[in-house]
């Protein structure tokens, strides 16, 4: 409890609860209200200009080994403070992480840091945590993708994943392929030179500020109007008034304007349903179809958005519309019986919610304790049990009845009542 | 050595999980192992807490209470800067009084490099040059602090449970019936023996305890669970044709610098305190001590014109840091040494034993002390100023290519552990025995002059 930490009244430290996403990692203590630090998931390698991402899952093991080393080396050291040999580690992650990836982390963990034992948790079933409900939908808006899954009574719905690579990547690819197409720059001897002709390429840091201050998300009638414009090849779809261009200030001199046209319309990719008919919001649907028909109801009216790309403005409001619009569409209109959706606003933002779940989760030393794989069980075994290995957890007959018992592995994704 | 142009011109070997080649600078040396270390085989411990721009070194302690920040600095929430307070005069409601000061001071921050004021955010001036500003509290606390409460209760249950369950399976031959019953049963096995050794006669067994608390918690803890909402709120219109005034509009890096609040406005970035820094300390891996920096030096002094086949000096220095008379003896390294796959020249290196004089801190006031006499041969030894010796070794480079002439060798010397615990029952008084340390060196020289 927060109120006896200071008094150093004895027993377990807090844990660390570490939230390792493709674009930001959110760190801190178990306990507490929010993540200590958001940082960039990269390292900066002393030689070189342009940093390294930290979460990649093609390179091999040796250099991804010491890629994690050093991050997490800083974020012990550097943010975090701690011996990190004297606390446990609660490590929030997707379920569809690579088991080479995760691997790794639990090696860089236990070899290198020595820490005493290592839990991962999905980041959607902790999100209903910090809620207090038992079944949700949760939707996780990331960096590389957005990945849907549903949660019923506090145990995933494995089957009835949805995923989708629309994420931040694709939307700095979107926009920076129309910066470079429609955009001009003005620098101290010239004015209205195309982009790449000033700067060679602009960075994704930058690409990504740009997104962050200047565009949103429009309404639904707005941005089917867009839509309409974009795709209509007559030209006889009128496309609504552009908001006002922004004149964008890069490294000191030089001036982008950014035209209005693309604030409201990058983020339209979003919705567009491509040729497979998919969008953000049709994954909705897509898992709702999956789940079992007596799941639907409290799924539909626990929708749950988590993710830094849902925290653009007027993405929630514009989700729902979609939402709601497509399920009068004959795809899902007799297929879904269920016609009321609800979202709920966990008290956090949207890219710390699944942290914060982690750290209420984590503040319950003795449960974190029995379902964490300790030091003593990987020296022993040399792997970290997932859900996707067929091998099934060592019998109980190997440890005597009297000593503690072993990890209850089995349960590692759901929280008993 | 290292020196910081070039860092990289004397590499020592070390002989940890991987070989790993690094400069003098970055090792560290364990003194009961008799080893190099490098930074990548040694754990990293936190030591202390200080603040970077007070210097303040605060116990671990408090530093866990204020979350790593310190008490008295700020950070400028633009710019990262770190604030200062200013003092300003606020005319106070007083008539005028010669003898008493109207003028009350005022307080607020500011930065010195983006010009940011306390007063942007609306952050009233304080009466007190320190301690009176806040930061904001999280509004959303009382909830998660009820979440996590009602979770605790949740826990607890479960432990119980399990802990009822772990006790019973131990018998499970026993009909469920008794199970209840056999509490005097349960005595004899486990848990229950050692708790009536200690209590004799109160009532014992985890069993029965679990079934009293069970039936007094009356005061649960039951929280509402999170209510959705059907609407969301939409954009405002105006949104569309506000034209942005991009300075009002917080980065991704400055909102990201205040998790529980995020702002997108920069009317509400409220200044944090400053994050403290740690000093670290090394303890080796295997013996568990803390580490000490390696002393013991090799220098490259001057190389001539280094050409292809033919063979060169190259005057090196070397080291003495201890006070006691050093030996050293380098050796070449042999043909298919496995440590030796950077070299791409010959050397020849003195085979005589060098002798280098202790150090001796007195020595540059000392214009009295006779020079110590060492029989130095001209060939070798080039120069000996108190503790440092130059010597000569020939180079002949052996292979034609763009890169840096590299040479390796091995250097012995005795090292003598002071630091040992003394053996008491030793009678006489012999000192401390020198162990012989053998490292591995490797020079870069250079390229190849044409």
């Amino acid at each position: 409890m927060p109120l006896f930490e200071g008094l150093g009244s004895g027993g377990e430290k807090t844990a660390v609860v570490i939230d390792l996403g493709a674009a930001y990692t959110k760190c801190g203590f178990a306990g507490e209200t929010g993540p200590r630090f958001i940082i960039p998931s990269e390292i900066q390698k002393p030689g070189q200009q342009q940093s390294i991402k930290v979460v990649q899952y093609n390179i091999n093991t040796e250099e991804l080994y010491s890629n994690l080393k050093e991050f997490i080396h800083t974020l012990y050291f550097r943010h975090l403070l701690v011996n990190p040999r004297d606390r446990r580690v609660l490590i929030i992650e997707s379920i569809l992480c690579p088991s080479h990836f995760r691997e790794t982390l639990t090696k860089v963990f236990f070899k290198q840091f020595e820490v005493p034992s290592v839990l991962f948790a999905p980041s959607h079933l902790m999100s209903i945590m910090s809620l207090g409900i038992n079944s949700g939908l949760v939707m996780d808006c990331g960096y590389t993708e957005t990945l849907v899954l549903p949660v019923y009574e506090c145990i995933p719905i494995l089957s009835a994943w949805e995923a989708l690579p629309l994420g931040g990547k694709a939307i700095h690819k979107e926009l920076d392929g129309l910066l470079v197409e429609q955009c001009t720059v003005d620098s101290d001897s010239s004015t209205g030179q195309s982009l790449p002709t000033v700067i060679g390429s602009i960075p994704e840091e930058v690409v990504e500020d740009i997104k962050v201050r200047t565009c949103f998300v429009s309404d639904l009638k707005r941005g089917l109007k867009i839509q309409e414009a974009k795709f209509n090849l007559e030209g006889t779809a009128e496309r609504p008034t552009p908001p006002p261009d922004v004149d964008y200030p890069l490294d000191g001199e030089k001036i982008l304007h950014i035209k209005g046209t693309i604030r409201d319309s990058v983020m339209e990719m979003l919705f567009e349903q491509d040729n497979e008919e998919k969008s953000v919001a049709t994954l909705v649907l897509d898992t709702l179809v999956k789940c079992p028909i007596d799941t639907r109801k409290a799924l539909s009216e626990n929708l749950v958005i988590i993710g830094g790309t849902a925290m653009l403005p007027g993405f929630l409001h514009r989700l729902l519309a979609e939402i709601r619009l497509l399920v009068d569409k004959p795809k899902y209109r007799d297929a879904l019986a269920t016609k009321s959706f609800r979202l709920h606003s966990p008290p956090a933002k949207p890219n710390c919610t699944a942290w914060l779940g982690g750290a209420i989760f984590g503040a319950l030393q003795d449960i974190l304790g029995s379902r964490s794989v300790s030091r003593d069980y990987y020296n022993q075994t040399g792997r970290i049990p997932d859900w996707c290995c067929l091998s099934s957890p060592l019998p109980e007959s190997v440890y005597d009845a009297g000593k503690t018992p072993p990890p209850l592995m089995k349960r590692a994704f759901s929280t008993e009542k | 050595m290292a020196s910081l142009l070039q860092p990289d011109r004397v590499l020592y070997l070390v002989h940890g999980e991987k070989k790993i080649r690094s400069s003098l600078s970055t090792l560290y040396f364990c003194r009961y192992c008799s080893e190099l270390r490098s930074l990548e085989c040694v754990s990293h411990e936190v030591d202390s807490h200080y603040c970077p721009s007070c210097l303040e070194n605060m116990p671990s302690a408090e530093a866990k209470l204020k979350k790593n920040r310190c008490a008295n600095c700020f950070d400028c929430p633009c710019c990262m800067h770190t604030l200062s307070t200013r003092a300003t005069n606020i005319p106070a409601p007083l008539p005028d009084d010669p003898s008493k000061t109207a003028m009350k001071k005022a307080y607020y921050l500011a930065c010195g490099f983006c010009r940011w004021t306390s007063r942007d955010v609306g952050m009233a001036d304080k009466s007190v040059a320190s301690g009176g500003w806040q930061e904001p509290d999280n509004p959303h606390t009382q909830r998660i602090n009820k979440l996590i409460e009602y979770y605790q209760q949740l826990a607890q249950r479960e432990k119980l449970e399990r802990d009822r369950k772990k006790l019973a399976r131990r018998r499970p031959y026993m009909p469920l019936a008794f199970s209840q019953h056999t509490i005097h049963v349960v005595e004899k096995y486990g848990l229950g023996t050692r708790l009536q050794r200690q209590r004799p006669g109160a009532p014992i067994t985890s069993l029965a305890g679990l079934s009293l608390k069970e039936g007094e918690d009356q005061k649960e803890i039951n929280i509402e669970p999170a209510q959705a909402l059907d609407e969301v709120e939409p954009l405002p219109e105006d949104y569309y044709t506000r034209p942005i005034n991009l300075p009002e509009v917080t980065s991704l890096r400055q909102r990201l610098l205040q998790p529980d609040f995020q702002p997108a406005g920069a009317s509400q970035l409220h200044p944090k305190h400053k994050h403290l820094l740690i000093k670290r300390s090394l303890r080796c891996r295997k013996c568990e001590h803390n580490l000490m920096l390696y002393y013991f030096s090799v220098r490259i002094m001057s190389i001539p014109n280094l050409r292809f086949q033919k063979e060169c000096q190259v005057l090196l220095t070397l080291t003495n840091p201890v006070e006691s008379i050093t030996h050293v003896t380098l050796v070449g390294c042999e043909e298919g040494d496995p440590e030796d796959i950077n070299s791409t020249a010959k050397v020849m290196v003195p085979t005589k034993e060098l002798v280098l004089a202790g150090k001796d801190a007195a020595a540059d006031y000392d214009e009295l002390a006779e020079p110590q006499d060492f029989q130095d041969d001209p060939d070798v030894v080039a120069f000996r100023k108190s503790n440092k010796i130059g010597f000569f070794i020939k180079v002949v480079p052996q292979r034609e290519e763009d890169g840096d002439v590299t040479v390796s060798f091995k250097i012995r010397h005795d090292f003598r552990n002071l630091a040992a615990p003394i053996r008491p029952s030793e009678e006489d008084d012999a000192p401390t025995e020198a162990i012989w340390l053998t490292h591995h060196v490797e020079l870069s020289l250079g390229p190849l002059v044409a």
